[in-house]
């Protein structure tokens, strides 16, 4: 049964093969370049006084030369993508099409129960899955690494540095291309399942882990784990916590943090004005300070919303919470992926 | 003598519609046995039970003396080739070959190649492109090489040619005559049955009608016909099937073990095919209180 799955999967495999290759084969071609202009940048063992700076200036670099800048969100992108591809493409026909040509009565026919048919099927087809994903991810990782070190030296300034936990890098990254493989590819199964037609089959898998992954960094991650807070005194300094916005007839202040000292690879959640003992306050400017306001210097304000007992409060994830959030997610994507696999045991033997 | 199949009450059920309902029958092994019946007669579900790719809503049915589809043993005494004859559309016959060895321990793969090289099939061919009777043939050539104790044959012949389906019953016989398997198989070419079927069932809604030997049901009918006679005046041994009048002339068709004695009519033997239209007529066998005229159902 095995044999028998890898044989019906080979037009697949070699697609995916072909695309993991090529998809190494420009890595390869352009990750150790992007690591000598690391080593040749100065943030090895640089101080912690101009570390940042360096940081910043090797970003900046990077993102100047060459197809770096190309290189990277495409190479999120194609990780993004990958579990949704395996899903319309691997999960969906994998019952369906048995049942839209018929040729379930061949499989089904053999001295193999159907419940050893599926199982071996799903075995075989999610184990791919999250072969070729996490493959990607670690190439990506591997290739990415000088840029992510930058980040952690303080970093910033532009499309490159990105915060490990931006939504776009924490599912592309670590151990959670695995969770979203593994569910992608056992929703596509049980949708075609359900539906028995491939085409709409596919249509309505790709609606529905669309929405699970706009939904999971939106909704359902930053509630994983709980917070941490912390309140500061406002500053304009880099990164800003009060930011001013000229535009022709009016000038805006933002109050909001842009990181966190020291640590440049937390994770926040959320920042706005607080007391000094951390509770919310309102965002409307105290009238004292409507004189600040209008000297048109963000230090003043910044003094004067401090005197007045006005904290930054910023609710954040710490860096130390990366592993145990891409756990948490992870494992959530995988029981849910049991759980629809249980479901699919349960109507196979109810088909057709 | 021992059942192949063996069915009491057994129905099952689409959503609200029974497409069989109480059927209870049991089939003798060691023939080749056609089933014939009106569309919508049950068939293709039994056969389904039978080969146990459904599960039955109510009633039992064993085959061989199992639980049909119970598990990899249960699976491996029955060769089931499906209406349509599906087949892998991008695999080659080679492939299908490998399946078919991969799939079931009983494997005959000897058997298999010598029959895709009769067949003058080309091994890397793709399942796709291959004829009708070709497709037929592979799937027949896939049930018949896992060496099943029972061939279940749903409408094999409906999409064939009749070259294609002279073919394939010929293809048949010779594996029964060889492996000495039984073979239930559905169809409506009754002509094509009477080849290769020594056992006949028709099943109407569900029930059989009548269930025998192909050679015992041709001894046992009889065609007569006669001046204008009112059926119940028939001795109590011969049952009438169907009946029709004209103002001076009876025809009817009697089942009787005995030999038909009353000089008065001119009896014929009948042909298998009117024994089975006259058996899925809706008159069925009960002879109605009102002389009426023969409906031929096709």
């Amino acid at each position: 049964m095995i044999r028998l799955s890898l044989l019906q999967l080979r037009a697949q495999a070699i697609t995916a093969a072909v695309a993991v290759s090529a998809f190494a084969v420009l890595l390869a071609a352009t990750g150790p370049h992007l690591a000598s202009m690391y080593a040749a940048s100065g943030l090895h063992g640089c101080r912690p006084a101009n570390c940042s700076q360096l940081a910043s200036n090797f970003l900046q670099q990077v993102d100047s030369t060459g197809p770096y800048a190309t290189v990277s969100p495409l190479s999120i992108a194609l990780i993004a993508f990958t579990p949704a591809v395996i899903g319309l493409f691997w999960g969906a026909p994998l019952i369906a099409r048995e049942l839209e040509t018929g040729t379930f009565d061949l499989a089904w026919s053999q001295s193999v129960t159907r419940t050893r048919w599926l199982a071996v099927k799903l075995a075989v087809g999610g184990l791919a899955a999250m072969t070729i994903t996490e493959a990607l991810s670690l190439l990506f990782t591997w290739w990415a690494a000088p840029l992510n070190r930058a980040v952690g030296q303080g970093g910033s300034g532009n499309s490159l540095a990105m915060n490990q936990f931006n939504p776009l890098a924490f599912a592309t990254h670590g151990i959670t291309p695995l969770g979203y493989a593994a569910f992608a590819f056992a929703l596509g199964v049980t949708v075609g399942a359900v539906i028995r037609h491939t085409g709409p089959a596919m249509a309505v898998t790709l609606a529905i882990f669309a929405a699970v992954q706009i939904a999971m960094p939106l909704w359902i991650r930053p509630n994983l784990l709980p917070a941490s807070h912390t309140t500061s005194t406002i500053t304009d300094d880099t990164p800003s916590s009060l930011r001013r916005t000229d535009s022709p007839h009016i000038i805006t202040y933002t109050l909001a943090a842009g990181g966190l000292p020291g640590q440049p690879e937390a994770w926040i959640q959320s920042s706005g004005a607080t007391d000094t003992k951390g509770h919310p306050v309102s965002t409307v400017l105290p009238s004292a300070c409507s004189a600040a306001r209008g000297s048109g210097s963000s230090e003043d304000l910044a003094k004067c919303l401090t005197s007045q007992g006005i904290r930054l409060g910023v609710t954040y994830q710490p860096a130390s919470r990366y592993w145990p959030l891409q756990g948490a997610e992870t494992g959530i994507f995988l029981v849910l992926s049991l759980v629809l696999i249980g479901y699919c045991f349960r109507r196979i033997s109810r088909l057709p | 003598m021992s059942a192949v199949i063996e069915t009491s009450g057994l129905g099952r059920q689409y959503r609200r519609k029974w497409a069989l309902r109480d059927c209870t029958l049991a089939i003798p092994e060691g023939h080749v046995v056609g089933l014939v019946g009106p569309n919508g007669a049950g068939k293709t579900t039994l056969l389904r039970l039978a080969a146990g790719m459904l599960a039955p809503t109510c009633g039992a049915i064993t085959v061989l003396g199992d639980r049909p589809g119970a598990g990899p043993a249960e699976l491996a005494q029955i060769g089931f080739v499906a209406q349509d004859t599906p087949v892998y559309v991008r695999m080659t016959v080679a492939d299908h070959l490998r399946l078919g060895g991969w799939l079931n321990p009983g494997w005959d793969d000897a058997l298999a190649r010598q029959r895709i090289g009769q067949l003058g099939l080309d091994s890397k061919q793709r399942a796709g492109s291959l004829s009708g009777g070709q497709r037929a043939q592979l799937a027949l050539t896939l049930a018949l090489a896992k060496r099943p104790g029972l061939l279940i044959l749903d409408e094999p012949l409906a999409s064939l040619d009749p070259l294609a389906r002279r073919e394939f019953l010929q293809v048949l016989m010779e594996a029964v005559a060889a492996q000495g398997l039984s073979v239930v198989l559905s169809s409506h070419l009754v002509a094509d049955l009477q080849r290769v079927c020594d056992y006949l069932i028709v099943l109407v809604a569900s029930r059989v009608q009548i269930a025998g030997e192909v050679s015992d049901l041709l001894d046992s009918h009889h065609r007569l016909s006669g001046p204008l006679r009112e059926p119940r005046s028939l001795p109590a041994s011969q049952k009438v099937i169907t009946e029709s009048h004209t103002d001076k002339q009876s025809r009817l068709l009697i089942r009787t073990d005995e030999p038909v004695l009353d000089p008065s009519w001119t009896v014929k033997p009948i042909s298998l095919e009117d024994l089975v239209l006259a058996y899925m007529s809706p008159v069925g066998n009960n002879a109605p209180a009102k002389p009426q005229a023969l409906r031929v159902v096709s």
